[in-house]
């Protein structure tokens, strides 16, 4: 029989997609947790991912940012494995290799409102849980808007 | 407790490859004077089409047509991709790619350019920009090249900004969001540089938003103008539009194929796209000024001088965004342009007179034009839920992909796409960056064909034709070897003789072609450059071939070196 739930992180857990070695897919359908980056007072935003132990999941694995600009980002790899980080900036992609227990930092630049993914390359961490989400709020900026009435949106 | 271990920072992902990080400064003295004479200097193809006229054509003729079945190989680059990144289902590699004095510059699909080494293919540098995943796109996630002035490179990218790039580095010098995600625009030519400015379109119209050009200062990335294509109540060509409501805010006529310049006459010639919704007339009764036009554009100011429309009140998505080539008959100052409903125009570039129209495409129902460029539709969506059926459909008798047009042999190469098309009126309300085509659309996956044809455009006549089963979706590339370059969706890439359109070559490049070949020459040696990378909106024109590998490789060839 088909089944809906309306709390899908709970029907996630129950068979037991969100764990290691059962399967994975609840994590990288993006139902993990959600984090916010805190802007500080030169403009830059700041946060903080990591990778907690045996669970092949970013923390938060999806990071939202008030607006468009500079990140500084904190990557922290608490498990007892390597990743590594493959990040969204302007200019290229930026990549750091992570140890096991080893902390490191990125500066991004993102230009725009809308979603980017980030993963750890390697190993197939990425099919495993090791992908996420940097989503920016936000709209384009007014210089870039239609001169036109506000128009409806869905 | 244990002790981190200090990682360091972040580094570029391209400090990780065998990229040497920068090129030569070949670019640092290409100024409006070079681009003016771009084809005196036949080593180089400086901008989007090669020269100002949009001729895609080439001086260069060591490679020819007796010699042309020696052609090999001379190197390959990959563009790959690691991690995940923006619109994998759509991609396809559309880019032009730009020489200048040895270094090539080249453009991938998702606001990655590159630097190389022209007569190696080693990567000198690269540039990534970060795309939103969620970027409404209509057709396809790519971009079709760059400009390259004063030391800069010039791209847009599909979250619609334009950007300078240090030519040199790789580095951005600035940038400027132009068009509006949140509703829908986006951005895939190559922008077109003119004095000091840099002129790029928007991408979109099948969103509903409203087409417009802008200008930036080349130096400071500050804006110059900005150009509507479609009126506001109470500017000139408003009366084409509803009176009331809003249509023309949502009327689309975006210009996101690159134009053409004169500088004598100081015009840009710029295609306009197709009025939103595509197939729903009903709500934008009027001729619809100035979608699916030709307009005559001052680089200056950005003032409409005259305007020509090929497509008054379009209900078939014949977008007329498609290359204006510039050519002169008989003292007269033409141009030339294949549209996609499926007939071939000649006008007078001095004021938008029509000189010429015949058919380029064997299959045309949609309608008729008559000599004098009037024009009778026959079969057209009409009413809620009926399907109607028409030839050229919606991908058109030519799609983006350009015409060549040689000097030497006075002919208009044009790939072309014999395909129809099912459309269904389906009526939806507006809503901004949701597609707002007002039609379901179903293109003929069996019956379809294919050509590279040779019009004469004194007498509009096809002076021969090379026949395929499928439709040919690559630009074509004329030179005075006297030979048309055509990259083919099943993968080869072929030569023909410009005269007789007789089949001297081909090289099957493992993907199908949907890019702009071009050719330059280093230290005596010429090359054709053609990045092949199948995708991007293949269902609306060609859904039979939609499996067909998705490659990703600019393919170089040369003549062999003697030994
Ligand atoms: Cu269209």
């Amino acid at each position: 029989m088909a089944t809906t739930n309306v709390e899908p992180a709970g029907l996630v857990s129950e068979l037991g997609l969100d764990k290691q070695n059962r399967a994975s897919l609840g994590r990288l359908l993006g139902h993990g947790s959600v984090g916010r980056a805190e802007e500080g007072e030169d403009g830059r935003m700041h946060a903080t991912i990591r990778i907690p132990p045996d669970e092949l999941a970013w923390e938060p694995a999806i990071l939202a940012l008030p607006h468009s600009g500079d990140l500084e980002l904190e990557i922290v790899n608490d498990d007892e494995n390597t990743h590594c980080a493959l990040l969204p900036s302007n200019g290229d992609q930026q990549f750091l290799w992570l140890p096991n227990f080893s902390r490191g930092t990125a500066s991004l630049k993102l230009n725009g409102p809308g979603y980017y993914w980030f993963s750890s390359p390697i190993g197939n961490d990425e099919g495993r849980g090791l992908t996420g989400a940097i989503v920016v709020m936000g709209e384009s900026p007014p210089e870039a808007r239609l001169d036109r009435p506000p128009q409806p949106r869905p | 407790m244990t002790e981190y271990i200090e990682a360091g920072h972040a580094v570029d992902h391209g400090s990780l490859s065998g990229g040497a990080g920068s090129a030569p400064p070949v670019a640092q003295d290409v100024t409006y004077e070079r681009l003016l004479q771009a084809r005196s200097e036949p080593q180089n193809w400086l901008t989007y089409y090669g020269a100002y006229d949009g001729k895609r054509f080439s001086p260069l003729d060591q490679i020819n047509t007796e010699n042309v079945n020696r052609l090999t190989p001379a190197w390959v680059f990959q563009t790959g991709a690691a991690g995940m990144h923006a619109g994998p289902s759509t991609y396809a590699f559309e880019a032009a790619p730009i020489v200048v004095d040895g270094v090539m510059f080249l453009s991938g699909w998702d606001g990655w350019i590159w630097a190389l080494d022209a007569k190696t293919g080693q990567e000198l540098w690269r540039y990534k920009h970060a795309i939103p995943y969620d970027t409404s796109l209509c057709c396809g996630n790519v971009n079709r090249g760059v400009a390259v002035a004063k030391g800069k490179v010039f791209a847009v990218t599909l979250n619609a900004h334009v950007i300078a790039l240090d030519a040199e580095t790789g580095t951005q010098v600035w940038d400027r969001a132009y068009g509006d995600v949140r509703a829908g625009e986006s951005a895939t030519l190559a922008p077109l540089v003119v004095k000091d400015l840099v002129v790029v379109g928007s991408a979109g119209g099948e969103f509903g938003v409203r087409g417009h050009l802008d200008a930036f200062d080349m130096e400071s990335g500050e804006r110059v103008w900005r150009t509507y294509t479609v009126p506001k109540p109470g500017e000139p060509g408003a009366e084409t539009w509803p009176q009331d409501g809003e249509a023309w805010a949502r009327g689309g006529a975006n210009t996101w194929v690159t134009g053409t310049f004169d500088p004598e006459l100081n015009l840009m010639y710029w295609g306009t796209g197709n009025p939103a919704p595509d197939f729903d007339g009903g709500v934008r009764e009027g001729d619809n000024l100035y979608t699916d036009s030709v307009i005559a554009v001052n680089p200056d100011n950005g003032q409409i001088e005259w305007h020509y429309q090929y497509n008054p009140h379009d209900l078939w998505d014949y977008d007329s965004t498609m290359e204006h080539i510039l050519f002169e008959q008989d003292g007269r100052k033409l141009l030339g342009h294949f549209n996609k409903n499926g007939y071939f125009f000649v006008l007078d570039r001095t004021n938008g007179e029509l000189v010429r129209v015949a058919p380029f495409v064997d299959r045309i129902t949609w309608g008729e034009i008559d000599a004098n460029g009037r024009i009778t539709p026959k079969v057209y969506p009409e009413k809620e839920g009926e399907p109607v059926h028409f030839w050229p459909g919606p991908a058109g008798g030519k799609e983006w992909t350009h015409a060549a047009y040689s000097p030497r042999t006075q002919l208009f190469y044009v790939p072309v796409q014999d395909v129809g098309a099912e459309v269904t009126l389906r009526r939806r309300e507006f809503r901004e960056s949701i597609p707002y085509w007002g039609a379901g659309v179903v293109v003929d996956s069996t019956d379809m064909a294919g050509s590279v044809s040779a019009f004469d455009p004194s007498t509009g006549e096809e002076v021969w034709r090379w026949h395929r089963e499928v439709p040919m979706c690559a630009s074509v590339l004329a030179t005075a070897g006297d030979l048309v370059f055509a990259g083919e969706p099943t993968g080869e890439f072929n030569a023909l003789d410009a005269r007789t359109g007789e089949h001297l070559w081909h090289f099957q490049t493992g993907c199908g072609h949907h890019s702009s070949p071009t050719t330059y020459s280093v230290d005596g040696r010429q090359y054709i450059a053609v990045p092949v990378g199948w995708g991007a909106w293949v269902e609306g024109f060609l859904p039979g071939l939609l499996g067909a590998p998705h490659g990703d490789a600019l393919f170089v060839f040369a003549l062999p070196e003697e030994a």
